[in-house]
C-alpha cells in the first residue's frame, strides 16, 4: 500500500517536468502512438460500442435515466473523498447529502431526488484533485478503450479505481464488470451527438478531441467556471481590429 | 502606441509628452469616453443573446418552413449576429499573419462555407431544446460573456453554453461559443494549427476544400 503512492508521485513528478512551456502547445510528444490507439478505439467504437450504445438509446428514456442515476450514485463516494481532498467542504456536504437521500428514499440510487431538494450533482476525481494541488497535466495520452487522457488524469483514474472507490473489491466480479459495461454504454450513448458531429464536421477529429479534452478537464477543474479571464484564452482575443497587429508569440 | 515606441529614444520634453498624451486621448473612439460603461454593461449583451435565441427557436419551431427556407433564415441570423470574419482570423492564429491576401480571402470564404455546412448538418438534430439566459459578465472594455443553459426535453441535466459578445462600432457580435468549457475558437484553432503545421496553409486550404466537397 505504501509503494503505490510513491510510484505515482514519481510518475507525476515526471509529468510536471514534462509540462508545457506554452499553454497552447499541443503537448503531445506521443502523437504517432496516440493516433494509432485513437484509430483502434474508433474501430472498436464503430464495430462494437457504437452499435450497442445505439441500441441502448432505443430503450425508454425513464429506464436510461434510472440506470444513469444508479451509476452516478455509485460514483458519489469517490467524488466525496476528492471534494474533501480539494478542501471543498461545502461541495463535500452536497455530495454526502446526495448519497444519503438517493441511496435511501431514492431506492438505491434509482431516483435522483437530491437534485430537486437543492443538492445538484457534480463529480470530482483524483486527476482533478492533483490539478488543484498544482500538478500539471503532463503529455496527452490516448488510452486503449478508455479514450483521451493525460499522464496526470490516467494516474488519477488508477487511484480513484484502486484506492478511493469503495466498490473496488468488486471490480473483477460480475457486478463490477456489469457496472463498467453499463458506464461505458451509457456514457457513449449520451456523447453520441457530439461524437457524430466531430466525425462529420471536424477537419482533424484527433486534434479536435485532444483540444476538447484538455479544455473540458480545465473547466471541470475550475468547477465549471467559463474560461474567460484565463490568460491563454484571453490572449487569443487580444489582437486589435486591423488584423495585422496580432501580438507575437 | 506612438508614445511607447518613442520611450526608447531620448526622453521627450514634458510639453511634447502632454501633447502626445492628449492626441492619444483625442484619438480614442468617442463612444468609449462618452459612454464608458457601455461595453461593460452586460444588460445589452444579455438582451442581444436572448433576442437571438428567440429568433432561432422561432425558425426551428416553425413547421410550415421548408428546410431550405429554414436554412436561409438561420444563415441570415448567423450573418447578422456573428463576426465570422474575425472568428475565421482568430482560428487561423499566427498563420493569418503570414498568409497572402488571396490566401486570406480564400480561407475566409472556405471558413464561412464550412460553418454553413456544419449548421445545415446540425439542423437535423434539433429535438425541442430550449434555453435560459443566466446572466452576463464583462471581460474587458469590449467583450462580455453571456451565460446560458440549453435544456433538452425530458432531461434534467442542462448544457452550459457561454457566448462571448464583442461590441464593435456600436454593434454587438458573437465572437466565440463555449459549450461546457469547450471553446469553438480554441478547438478549431488547435485543429487549424495541427493541419497547417503539418501541411502548411495551402494544405489546410486543400483539406477545407476536400471537406466541403464531401457530401457525407
Amino acid at each position: 500500500m505504501k509503494r503505490r503512492p510513491e510510484l505515482c508521485g514519481l510518475l507525476l513528478a515526471a509529468a510536471v517536468a514534462a509540462a508545457p512551456a506554452r499553454a497552447e502547445d499541443a503537448n503531445d510528444p506521443l502523437e504517432p502512438v496516440n493516433r494509432v490507439v485513437y484509430g483502434l478505439n474508433e474501430l472498436a467504437d464503430v464495430m462494437l460500442l457504437g452499435p450497442v450504445a445505439q441500441a441502448y438509446g432505443e430503450l425508454p428514456s425513464p429506464l436510461r435515466t434510472g440506470v444513469r442515476n444508479v451509476l452516478d450514485n455509485l460514483r458519489t463516494p469517490v467524488t466525496f473523498v476528492n471534494d474533501l481532498l480539494q478542501g471543498e467542504t461545502e461541495r463535500a456536504g452536497t455530495t454526502l447529502a446526495r448519497f444519503m437521500i438517493n441511496s435511501s428514499i431514492g431506492l438505491f440510487g434509482l431516483f435522483d431526488l437530491a437534485t430537486g431538494l437543492g443538492h445538484p450533482q457534480h463529480t470530482e476525481d483524483f486527476g482533478q484533485t492533483l490539478a488543484v494541488w498544482g500538478v500539471g497535466e503532463g503529455p496527452f495520452l490516448v488510452l486503449p478503450l478508455l479514450g483521451p487522457s493525460n499522464l496526470r488524469d490516467a494516474g488519477g483514474l488508477a487511484v480513484d479505481r484502486l484506492a478511493l472507490d469503495p466498490w473496488s473489491e468488486l471490480a473483477s466480479s460480475e457486478v463490477g464488470l456489469a457496472r463498467n459495461g453499463a458506464e461505458a454504454i451509457d456514457t457513449r450513448q449520451r456523447l453520441d451527438p457530439v461524437i457524430q458531429d466531430v466525425r462529420r464536421n471536424s477537419l482533424d477529429p484527433y486534434a479536435t478531441v485532444r483540444s476538447a479534452y484538455r479544455q473540458r478537464r480545465a473547466a471541470e477543474i475550475r468547477n465549471g467556471r467559463p474560461p474567460a479571464g484565463e490568460s491563454s484564452y484571453e490572449k487569443i482575443f487580444e489582437e486589435s481590429d486591423d488584423g495585422d497587429s496580432e501580438t507575437g508569440d | 502606441m506612438a508614445t511607447a515606441r518613442r520611450a526608447t529614444d531620448a526622453p521627450l520634453p514634458l510639453r511634447r509628452r502632454l501633447l502626445a498624451a492628449s492626441i492619444v486621448v483625442l484619438a480614442t473612439p468617442w463612444p468609449g469616453i462618452l459612454r464608458p460603461a457601455q461595453a461593460s454593461e452586460p444588460a445589452q449583451a444579455i438582451q442581444f443573446i436572448d433576442r437571438l435565441g428567440k429568433q432561432v427557436l422561432d425558425v426551428l419551431r416553425d413547421e410550415r418552413l421548408e428546410r431550405s427556407d429554414r436554412l436561409e433564415r438561420l444563415t441570415g441570423l448567423l450573418d447578422q449576429a456573428t463576426d465570422l470574419a474575425l472568428v475565421a482570423r482568430l482560428v487561423l492564429g499566427r498563420y493569418w499573419r503570414d498568409a497572402s491576401e488571396p490566401q486570406r480571402r480564400e480561407y475566409t470564404t472556405l471558413f464561412r462555407s464550412l460553418v454553413l455546412k456544419t449548421m445545415a448538418d446540425r439542423l437535423e438534430s434539433y429535438g425541442g431544446e430550449t434555453y435560459e439566459v443566466l446572466g452576463g459578465q464583462p471581460v474587458d472594455d469590449r467583450d462580455t460573456i453571456v451565460s446560458t443553459r440549453i435544456k433538452r426535453p425530458g432531461d434534467a441535466s442542462a448544457i452550459a453554453v457561454d457566448w462571448r459578445v464583442r461590441e464593435q462600432g456600436g454593434r454587438l457580435l458573437i465572437i466565440d461559443i463555449v459549450a461546457e468549457g469547450v471553446s469553438m475558437v480554441v478547438t478549431q484553432r488547435s485543429e487549424a494549427a495541427e493541419i497547417a503545421g503539418r501541411a502548411g496553409l495551402d494544405g489546410l486550404l486543400d483539406e477545407m476544400r476536400r471537406r466541403l466537397s464531401r457530401t457525407a
